[in-house]
């Protein structure tokens, strides 16, 4: 008896605690791509600031969006600026969304490994992503027919590697289109004949990075912008960032928070 | 003496640990109905089971003595099973017609046995249902369903399926225990008419029924073969005070 | 006193019932409200009958003939699959395995059913794919031959388990009048039992194609997403579910390409639908 009233008082008074603690909830949803870096620094934001509870979400960049349209997210996580028609839904509902970049990706071009091929130009991964080129040993390689695996094309990274790369060309339409970078790797790695591409964060062991106009994807040419196919990944508010989602947002900005963008296989943005 | 159809010498079957058939030596003759009677769980559906080796499909069923289907005994090692089903009819106590057409579950056994021209299959489908007495009835519709048939119908599509396979003998087990009492008188006349052509062996519970239709009775209590005889002769003196006191209703 | 209970709990159930049929009218009204304007632009014919599927180009197309024939392709193969394997495994149970195995396989095949379709996804890419694709020599494994496979094992439990209790329930008098024909027991299976469990079977067989034509995960993983129509079986495809399931995150809501998902979920719930009619009607036929 006396051990289960000690239970009720307790309940009682942590009850009545929480209910008088600030709590600030920050929610946010988007791009998978932006996922793991808005959740690690969720994490050492909110261990810093014990009184910030940030709840994050995937679905995809046009789901955080049209979030953010809704009211019903603080942020939307985008692998892409926002389209022109997002821009005017969003002013049709009194929306004023503000980009914040808050890191750096690039595209790598992924092989098989035993493939000799070092180095391909633009111009040729638009000739092998349109179907013009099937072969490898056009492009100085073995005699085996070209795979082509690319993303979904709803899916962010595919949206720049078809601005980056392609120009806005229609992808061949025998390509494999795969539904993650996970899915890329493991399939060009273990395909002799393939050709794909992925984020620098999904990197493995079993593939081999070509570089693309002879420039290596690295931290370095990402951030100089001189390897082509890199991007931007952005956190998008309703107005200017205030109060704890400011504050968030400042820490992922900040050399901390960059730092733990590295750790997730991202470009820092300085 | 005539030589019996069948027969069985010092029968025994086990199910088990349990001691059905004690002994029984039956004889049953051509072209007679033999009736077999006693109180429920006395074994006469196992004794019938015997005669086509329906017995076998039990689990652990254990079998000694022999039975004799005209000369051969059925038990021997290496006899052809499906043969000797096929040369011995079995209806049942319910009526249990496949989900076909009427011309299919006639023609079923016949189609078992081998490869049959249409012409004959269709012959031997018309004769069965005749023999019968089905074929008035269902001829204008022998590609509907069995299952549109009424009880007493469907028992005697079972007796037409059983004789497309030209049996010499046809077993009986309880075969209008389901029925209303015109569709039981109709097949009960029908083994009449039957027995011209083959021999036949029914189970009844209906003392009545054995009374009208048999020419021997065999009464069976508990697992024994206790009496024998041509029924008017055991119907009027019983030699046995059990068969006495079941035939006068005193058990059973 | 009782009677309001009664009543109480009557009402209960009723709302319950309510709520069921309320929220699939709401699904189904949800999905044409967004998939119809699609044909305000592109029509029903182009939509169904075209391959050409580039919903996010700059000049986009909405031909969905190719992801239709995915579906198609994937959901046949996985039958071709699943059906000798699931039927054979129901006779066996039903007919041929005594008590004590079928008390063990039983349960072994209803674990097939339990296990995430992720997981047969990941075992399809990681796994089988790679062994295809070296077995046969091909440029990938990612293809309509190995989503078959995974789709086809994933589905065996229902046929296994609904043809089995279909084939348990033909009365064994059927089979006692069989045998006492002189069928042998694998004649009486194939010519008595069977063609009574008919339309139990085919039941089962339609039930499967409707959880292999909606089935995400699996294809989404091993079909190998290409929007052509395969002209072998070793081709990759792109059914219309992972079409849905790839591209719905990241579309615009309300454009053109977000409604033309949605027009592949009415086309999808419409081949359902007509699945689950169908099979309504042979059970239906089956029990009179
Ligand atoms: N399949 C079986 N497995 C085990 N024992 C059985 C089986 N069938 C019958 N028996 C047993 O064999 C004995 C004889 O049964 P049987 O069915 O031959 O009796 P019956 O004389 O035909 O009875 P009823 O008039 O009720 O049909 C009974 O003790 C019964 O319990
Ligand atoms: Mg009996």
């Amino acid at each position: 008896m006396k051990v289960r009233n000690v239970i009720i008082i307790l309940a009682i008074l942590l009850i009545g605690v929480s209910a008088f603690a600030k709590t600030n909830k920050v929610v946010c949803s988007g791009s998978t791509t932006v996922l793991p870096i808005a959740q690690a620094t969720a994490e050492a934001f909110m261990d810093k600031n014990p009184n910030v509870n940030i709840s994050i979400r995937g679905g995809g960049s046009g789901v955080g969006i049209a979030a953010l349209q809704n009211g019903t997210v603080h942020i939307a996580n985008s692998s892409r600026p926002m389209k022109t028609k997002e821009m005017n839904q969003c002013r049709a509902k009194g929306i004023a969304p503000t980009a914040y970049a808050v890191a750096l990706d690039g595209i790598a071009i992924l092989t098989h490994k035993s493939n000799p091929v070092s180095n391909l130009t633009v111009k040729q991964l638009k000739a092998i992503y349109t179907g013009a080129i099937k072969n490898w040993k056009d492009l100085g390689g073995p005699n085996l027919p070209i795979v082509v695996i690319s993303r979904d094309v709803a899916s962010g990274t595919f949206e720049v590697f078809n601005e980056k790369a392609l120009g806005g060309a229609k992808v061949i339409s025998s390509a494999l289109l795969l539904a993650s970078n996970n899915a890329v790797v493991t399939s060009v790695a273990d395909t002799p004949g393939a050709i794909g591409y992925a984020g620098l964060g999904y990197l493995g062991d079993g593939v081999k990075t070509v570089s693309v106009n002879n420039i290596v994807p690295s931290k370095a040419t990402v951030q100089n912008d001189t390897y082509p196919l890199s991007r931007k990944l952005y956190m998008y508010t309703n107005g200017k960032a205030k109060g704890a989602v400011g504050s968030y947002i400042a820490f992922i900005q900040s050399p901390a928070g960059q730092k733990i963008v590295e750790n997730e296989g991202f470009v820092a943005l300085k | 003496m005539v030589k019996p159809q069948l027969q069985t010498r010092k029968l025994n079957l086990w199910f088990g640990k349990n001691h059905v058939l004690h002994d029984v030596d039956l004889s049953v003759y051509s072209q007679k109905v033999t009736a077999m009677i006693g109180p429920s769980g006395c074994g006469k559906s196992t004794l019938l089971r015997c005669f086509n080796r329906m017995n076998d499909l039990i689990p652990e069923t254990r079998i000694t003595g022999d039975v004799l289907l005209g000369d051969e005994d059925i038990y021997k090692n290496g006899s052809d099973v499906s043969r000797i089903r096929a040369a011995v009819g079995m209806v049942f106590q319910k009526p249990n017609p496949f989900p076909k057409s009427i011309f299919n579950n006639v023609a079923y056994g016949l189609q078992i046995q081998g490869k049959i021209r249409r012409s004959e299959l269709e012959e031997r489908v018309e004769q069965s249902l005749k023999a019968a007495w089905l074929w008035e009835e269902v001829k204008d519709r022998l590609n509907q369903s069995a299952m549109s048939l009424s009880g007493g119908q469907q028992q005697r599509l079972c007796i037409a399926r059983a004789l497309a396979n030209r049996p010499k003998v046809l077993l009986l087990d309880e075969p209008t225990s389901a029925l209303d009492p015109q569709s039981t008188a109709k097949v009960e006349e029908l083994c009449l008419e039957l027995k011209k052509s083959v021999t036949i062996l029914i189970v009844t519970h209906n003392v009545a029924q054995a009374g009208r239709i048999s020419d021997y009775t065999a009464f069976m209590y508990l697992g024994d073969l206790v009496e024998f005889d041509k029924t008017e002769k055991m119907f009027t003196v019983p030699a046995d005070k059990r068969t006495e006191a079941y035939l006068t209703g005193v058990f059973g | 006193m009782k009677t309001l209970k009664e009543k109480l709990f009557q009402y209960i159930t009723y709302l319950a019932a309510l709520f069921t049929i309320l929220c699939m009218l709401a699904i189904i009204f949800g999905i044409f409200r967004e998939g119809l304007p699609l044909f305000r632009v592109v029509s029903l014919k182009q939509f169904i009958f075209t391959n050409n599927w580039y919903p996010t180009h700059a000049e986009p197309a909405f031909g969905a003939l190719a992801l239709i024939v995915g579906s198609l392709a994937v959901t046949l193969g996985a039958l071709l699959i699943a059906v000798p394997l699931g039927l054979g495994s129901a006779i066996f149970i039903s007919e041929i395995a005594g008590s004590k195995l079928r008390e063990a396989i039983k349960p072994i095949i209803e674990l097939l059913a339990g296990i995430p379709s992720v997981v047969y996804g990941l075992f399809g890419m990681a796994f089988l794919a790679p062994l295809v694709r070296q077995w046969f020599n091909l440029d990938t494994g990612l293809n309509v031959f190995s989503a078959s496979i995974i789709l086809g094992v994933m589905i065996v439990p229902i046929i296994s388990s609904l043809s089995e209790d279909a084939l348990s329930s033909v009365p064994s008098n059927i089979r006692e009048a069989s045998m006492a024909l002189g069928a042998t027991r694998s004649e009486t299976i194939f010519r008595a039992v069977v063609p009574a469990a008919r339309n139990g079977i085919l039941c089962s067989v339609l039930l499967g194609f409707g959880r292999a034509v909606g089935e995400t995960m699996v294809v989404l993983m091993v079909a190998g997403g290409a929007a052509n129509i395969p002209t072998s079986i070793f081709e990759p495809t792109r059914p219309i579910t992972s079409t849905i399931a790839a591209e719905m995150g990241e579309t615009v809501v309300g454009d053109l390409h977000y409604q033309s998902l949605f027009a592949l979920a009415i086309l999808l719930f419409l081949i359902t639908l007509a699945t689950n009619l169908i099979a309504e009607l042979v059970f239906s036929n089956r029990r009179r």
